[in-house]
């Protein structure tokens, strides 16, 4: 296998969606590859930080108006 | 909590002009719209506008909605839409294409390119660094920066932790081609990530 080969199938990689066998093939080129086991471990640390990044609550002045402009169309199309 | 009331119900009553259901379909869902309308807008103005559309849609609109998929479907699908139109015309802002930013390879599939940029990895680097304010905006930059298709995609992927099958219904394409744009949307990430953090000095 070769570095494309196994930074193509990376994420499903990490989903562990793949057959046993390309499983196994991914893992055996790791294990020889340093480039591509540096890949692995920041492509799975950018998954970490884009939810930390973003994963933010609904801030409280827009759920405020939120609320206001809803109630107030229910209020008036009742 | 409210797990026991179904969406269908909440729905009803809402267009019979219940608040209580407001509030419970708002604690569901008004973050999650929230987030991905601010994901595909780039905006915090024509994100909350892209909120209020989407519940407005819900309030008129969901009494139609039948249960054949799940309600978080077609909200997500009714999210991106609006999001969508508020960005026509926008378009050609500040993206860039992805291809300058995926993993280079040599003839024979190898890695290509300086060792120590090849060989960084700073996934172990302390978590208050990972997170810095400059990591921060530097990561948001480049999402913001990502083709419209492949921000929403990432969003509900990596940030709502959507299975792909149920992006691919909320976005009318098939699982490969959300399995791709989600992987190559991740590559062009790291590469900002990793000229940004690594190779360490």
């Amino acid at each position: 296998m070769t570095c494309r080969e196994a930074i193509e199938k990376l994420a499903e990689y990490l989903d562990a969606d793949l057959t046993p066998e390309v499983l196994q093939q991914i893992d055996v080129h790791l294990e020889i590859c340093a480039p591509c086991r540096a890949y692995v471990a920041t492509y799975g640390k950018t998954r970490e930080l884009v939810a930390k990044v973003r994963r933010m609550e609904l801030p409280e002045d827009v759920k405020t108006r939120l609320r206001a402009f809803l109630v107030g169309h229910i209020a008036h199309t009742k | 909590m409210d797990g026991e009331v179904d969406d269908l119900s909440l729905l009803e009553r809402l267009h019979a002009g219940d608040c209580g259901a407001l509030e419970v379909l708002m604690g569901r869902y008004a973050a999650r719209v929230h987030r991905l309308a601010r994901g595909i807008t780039r905006n915090a103005a024509d994100a909350e506008e892209v909120v209020q559309d989407v519940f407005m849609t819900i309030y008129r609109k969901g009494e139609s909605f039948e249960g054949r998929s799940a309600l978080g479907s077609w909200i997500y699908r009714v999210t991106i839409n609006a999001a969508l139109n508020k960005r026509h015309g926008k378009r050609h802002e500040v993206e860039t294409s992805i291809e300058e930013h995926l993993p280079g390879f040599d003839a024979s599939g190898h890695r290509q390119g300086d060792l120590t940029y090849v060989l960084a990895d700073w996934s172990q680097n302390p978590e208050a660094a990972l997170l810095s304010e400059e990591t921060r905006a530097l990561l948001n930059r480049a999402i913001d920066s990502l083709p419209d298709h492949y921000r929403a995609v990432l969003v509900l992927r990596d940030v709502e932790d959507l299975p792909n099958a149920e992006i691919a219904e909320a976005i009318g394409e098939s699982v490969a081609s959300v399995k791709s744009r989600v992987h190559r949307a991740r590559m062009a990430l790291r590469e900002q990530l990793t000229r940004h953090l690594g190779p360490r000095a």
